[in-house]
């Protein structure tokens, strides 16, 4: 019975080539987009869920009011896992992260590489394999060192590189003692080695103030702890022990599953209930979405043939077949292309994955040597092809025999066939991903468009490292010297960075309701106006050059003028990180964290504060590469072990669009293969159209009808369809954008264009797809389409 | 073999209710070739398909042998059909996409016959209406005599108690239209019962009894033998 079945499905995949490509094909593509996405999912879905104890690890997190709103954040005090790990029994171990980049030498090597501090206690709770070495121990001594693999490679080259020595800066030697096998690409860690916290210690970075939430840390609970018993007891760990000190805190403590992180790390309220699994969802819907559409083709194809297999049908039943038989025999074969168009799709896949894994910044491959992808693949053939092929299944086996064998058979033309609304299902679905896809490209040109306050062009940072810091006064006079710059200055963080906030501020006329405002935080020595480019709206720069007051000076902007309520802003004093500062000048509002929300208070602190980063206007009188290569010169003179690098302040803005460009490009790539998809069907319907009507175009044509007349009657039904899926999309479209936007503060508005132009674009594009089998239907020789009756 | 009474079925659309049968009552008994007579519309084809249980009545009494059939479900009418009816038709309906082998195979797999026993009962038939050398070629290929002895021999293949035969030679020339007669009537001198439908007198002559009919009802029975 099965071969007989077999034999049918592939001699009809034969005889009609070009549905069984448009099938496959549409099929195909429509699964590689649905397994692409199903990838990222399972990476998503997958993160930081692979460790041993993970239903014990939770991360450390505080919740506080500000503004009257709850926050919950995720970096903690230094002093914080120590002291839980101390005063409960329930942890088994408590562990902090931090992370670090620091130059390493390897006899003439030299590489800055991003890394990271932990205790001892890490690979206890995260057990990422070890190559070589003890996990147990490697982290125990102060000058051990863990490096992945990869790093090892970079450095010592096939060679073993246990008990290798490692230069750390300019300073201290480190060996290691441990390999670990490299990191996965679903894990929130992302260092290349890990140091012990004891060196931490010893170079000054340690504090064990409860202020400073700066580290995330972790605990591994003992089995059988309850979270919620857990969390009751350790609520106000910060509270009590800052209550008897001259800072009091109102923070509380609360854990969170380390393996949901990833997934749920927005707060609202003081809780954790969303994030990135909003868009895991949103991905899933539209891989749905996708998979169901091209399985709409499918549907829409069969049936739309069903009156060439009807006749099978007849006869079929005639020779005995029950219902349920030649239910079983359609799903089979739908089950069967179902296969085939899953090998091209993952052709397609293997062919797009590099691109993808681009486009949504990440290593997705598929493991063709793990048995549950193909569980997966065998689920997900029939799932397919059960889902495309039951409609016409069904459909086609209740065909009666009587008026199939008869010849008298029609398929009904009624007004609203379920393929009609099938169609209208895909062209809204795409005119909907259309109109979103106009309006995160709008809402992204609407913010690159905004006035960042300040003039990236040719501005560039490098990190303070080595000996920078120390011939800083003659790199600064060097830089300016040799032309390569116009303009230099510290800073705490690039121009692009929100590095630091703090809150306790007070100024004259503060009250005691201004000291949960929070500020942001940057520094300068001077000329960080002039440098950035920033227009200055009241009083000067910072210049410890020429004003030696100015390591406590202090530049306001306009935002904070206006949160501090203050009349005279320069001359102000403000008090806060223990010092008294003076303000010296107000600058206009600059955008130094999201183009799409409103700038937050700001205040640039003298060189009281603390410096990491220089920035310097490069000189517009000579060419980039030449000012980089003096810039580069005078750092390599002063700072010889450590390669000098440089950013540019505009890639540095650009980044952040990178997110709001992923959906965009997202959107107009699912948009673009879902009208491709719904075009290939709708091909397929109009083929299979122009050969039902073939005698009536004939008559038509006998009686004087025109090409245009009849090509306009062809094209005019499958118009209306796309015309009803416009006026569905709208509101859903508008709606989903709606809410979308609401994330934004400085965002546009929806306009009615985008509709129109929407709804144009589908309609020539359906027009086109339809137009070509009308014409030809149109044009075709009237007397030969007669005599075949 | 077959006993109706007071048999109705009643078409409707929207406009217009046509009756296709009205009370018809008659009988066909084991080993007769009975033929089916009257003009276009007097209910002959829906006779046909009620008495192939590919229809149900909508009202009246079905006894085929001896069973109250009117009101089987659809499965309990396929299971009926496939042990005990052939089908011949007009427009001998094979499928083209299988071949002569396969075409005539069909009835035996959906009996559940092992492919050995297959094999040879199709064979066997093929060889009986003298088609075995085309075995391998697909309906298009034939001509239309050779496609109704197909036709036929898928009839017949799984030893049906009862053929019936909508107009089998509807579509043929007179000497294929005759072979095919022929057949028929080997078949019925076998001990297969045959009701067939006809507009032809002199296919007609070929049967043992003739029903004429009219607007659903007989009108008359020649008996003619």
């Amino acid at each position: 019975m099965l071969n007989n079945f077999f034999k049918i499905a592939f001699r009809n995949l034969w005889k009609n080539k070009g549905f069984s490509f448009i099938n496959i094909a549409g099929l195909a593509v429509g699964m590689a987009s649905a397994i692409l996405i199903l990838l990222w999912i399972q990476n998503e879905m997958s993160h930081d869920k692979f460790y041993a104890k993970s239903d014990r690890i939770y991360t450390l997190n505080n919740r506080d009011k500000f503004n009257g709103e709850l926050w919950a954040w995720n970096s903690t005090p230094k002093i914080l896992a120590p002291t839980i790990k101390h005063e409960f029994p329930d942890v088994e171990e408590a562990v902090r992260y931090n992370d670090a980049t620091f130059l390493f030498t390897v006899g003439e090597k030299h590489l800055n590489v991003a890394g990271g501090f932990s205790d001892s206690g890490f690979f206890r709770v995260f057990d990422f394999p070890f190559i070589k070495g003890n996990p147990n121990t490697a982290l125990d001594k102060i000058n051990s060192i863990v490096i992945t693999e990869d790093l090892s490679k970079k450095l010592f080259g096939n060679d073993d590189a246990l008990g290798k020595v490692i230069k750390i800066d300019s300073a201290d030697y480190f060996t290691v003692t441990g390999v670990l096998k490299s990191l996965p690409n679903n894990t929130i860690f992302g260092f290349e080695y890990l140091l012990p916290w004891s060196y931490m210690k010893k170079i000054g970075w340690d504090d064990e103030y409860w202020g400073n939430n700066s580290v995330r840390s972790y605990v591994l609970l003992k089995p059988n702890v309850k979270q919620a018993d857990f969390d009751r007891k350790i609520k106000n760990v910060t509270i009590d022990h800052t209550k008897n000190g001259e800072d009091p805190s109102t923070t509380q403590v609360f854990t969170q599953l380390f393996r949901d992180r990833w997934l749920y790390s927005k707060s609202v309220n003081g809780q954790y209930v969303g994030g990135r699994i909003e868009t895991v969802k949103l991905f899933f819907i539209i891989a749905a979405f996708i998979l169901l559409i091209a399985c709409i083709n499918f549907m829409n194809l069969s049936t739309a043939r069903s009156e060439k297999r009807a006749k099978e049908v007849g006869i079929r039943k005639v020779a005995g077949a029950y219902k349920s038989s030649l239910v079983s025999q359609f799903i089979g074969e739908s089950i069967l292309l179902a296969f085939l168009a899953f090998l091209l799709a993952i052709i397609i896949v293997e062919i797009s994955l590099p691109g993808f894994n681009h486009l949504v910044d990440k290593k997705l491959y598929i493991d063709f040597g793990n048995p549950s992808f193909w569980l997966f693949a065998i689920g997900f053939v029939v799932f397919t092809g059960v889902l495309a092929g039951s409609y016409p299944a069904f459909y086609l086996s209740s065909f009666k025999p009587v008026s199939v064998l008869k010849g008298t058979f029609k398929a009904s033309h009624a007004l609203v066939t379920p393929r009609k609304v099938l169609v209208v299902l895909q062209f809204t679905f795409a005119i909907a991903l259309i109109i979103c896809t106009i309006i995160v490209g709008r809402q992204i040109n609407y913010a690159q468009a905004r006035d960042a306050g300040y003039v990236r062009d040719k501005l560039v940072y490098t990190y303070i490292q080595g000996d920078v810091n120390r011939h800083y006064d003659l790199i600064r006079n060097d830089l300016l010297g040799s032309g390569a710059a116009v303009a230099v200055t510290k800073s705490m963080s690039p121009i692009t960075q929100r590095w630091s906030d703090s809150w306790g501020w007070e100024w004259d006329g503060s009250t005691g309701a201004d000291d949960k405002t929070d500020f942001v935080m940057m520094a300068a020595d001077a000329d960080f106006a002039k440098t950035m480019g920033i227009k200055l709206v009241e009083g000067r720069d910072i210049d410890v050059y020429k004003y030696a007051t100015d390591s406590t000076a202090a530049l306001l902007n306009e935002s904070a003028v206006k949160i501090m309520r203050l009349k005279h802003p320069v001359g102000a004093v403000i008090k806060g990180q223990g010092v008294d500062w003076h303000v010296v000048g107000v600058m206009k509002d600059f955008i130094y964290e999201s183009p799409y929300e409103k700038v937050n208070q700001l205040i640039v602190m003298g060189p009281k504060s603390w410096f990491n980063i220089i920035h310097f206007k490069l000189n517009p009188a000579n060419s980039t590469e030449k000012n980089l290569k003096l810039a580069e010169g005078v750092f390599k003179k002063y700072n010889p072990q450590y390669p000098a690098t440089f950013n540019f302040a505009d890639e540095g803005y650009a980044l952040k669009f990178q997110e709001e460009k992923r959906i965009g490009t997202l959107a107009a790539l699912f948009a673009a293969l879902t009208i491709f998809i719904s075009c290939l069907g709708l091909f397929g319907l109009a083929t299979y159209m122009a050969e039902n009507r073939i005698k009536e175009i004939g008559v038509r044509k006998v009686l004087g009808a025109s090409v245009a007349s009849i090509t306009t009657l062809l094209s005019k039904d499958f118009l209306k369809l796309v015309i009803i899926s416009i006026v569905i999309a709208t509101p859903v479209a508008w709606w989903a954008m709606y809410e979308w936007l609401s994330n934004y503060t400085y965002k546009i508005g929806i306009e009615w264009w985008v509709f129109i132009a929407a709804g144009l674009l589908s309609v020539a594009i359906a027009l086109l797809t339809v137009s070509y089998q009308a014409i030809k239907a149109a044009i075709a020789n009237p007397s030969k389409s007669l005599r075949t009756e | 073999m077959i006993k109706i009474s007071d048999l109705e079925k009643v078409y409707r659309t929207e406009e217009v209710e046509t009756v296709a049968l009205n009370k018809l009552s008659f009988e066909v008994k084991d080993g007769e070739f009975v033929a089916v007579m009257g003009p276009s519309g007097c209910g002959k084809s829906t006779l046909l398909n009620i008495l192939g249980l590919l229809d149900d009545p909508d009202a009246g009494s079905f006894l085929f042998n001896q069973i109250e059939v009117a009101h089987f479900n659809e499965r309990k009418r396929a299971d009926l059909r496939k042990h005990n009816i052939g089908f011949v038709f007009q427009s001998f309906n094979l499928i083209d996409e299988l071949t002569v082998f396969e075409n005539v195979e069909l009835p035996l797999i959906y009996t559940g016959v092992k492919t050995a026993e297959r094999k040879k009962r199709v064979e066997e038939v093929l060889d009986k209406v003298q088609i075995m050398h085309r075995r391998n070629h697909y309906p298009q290929q034939l001509s239309g005599g050779q496609q109704q002895r197909v036709a036929v021999a898928r009839a017949v293949v799984n030893h049906p108690k009862l053929i019936l035969a909508d107009e089998p030679t509807g579509n043929l020339d007179s000497n294929n239209g005759n072979e095919v007669m022929q057949l028929l009537t080997e078949l019925n001198e076998q001990g297969t019962t045959i009701v067939m439908v006809t507009h032809s007198e002199h296919d007609a002559r070929y049967s043992h009894r003739i029903i004429r009919m009219l607007d659903g009802q007989t009108v008359t029975e020649n008996i003619l033998i």
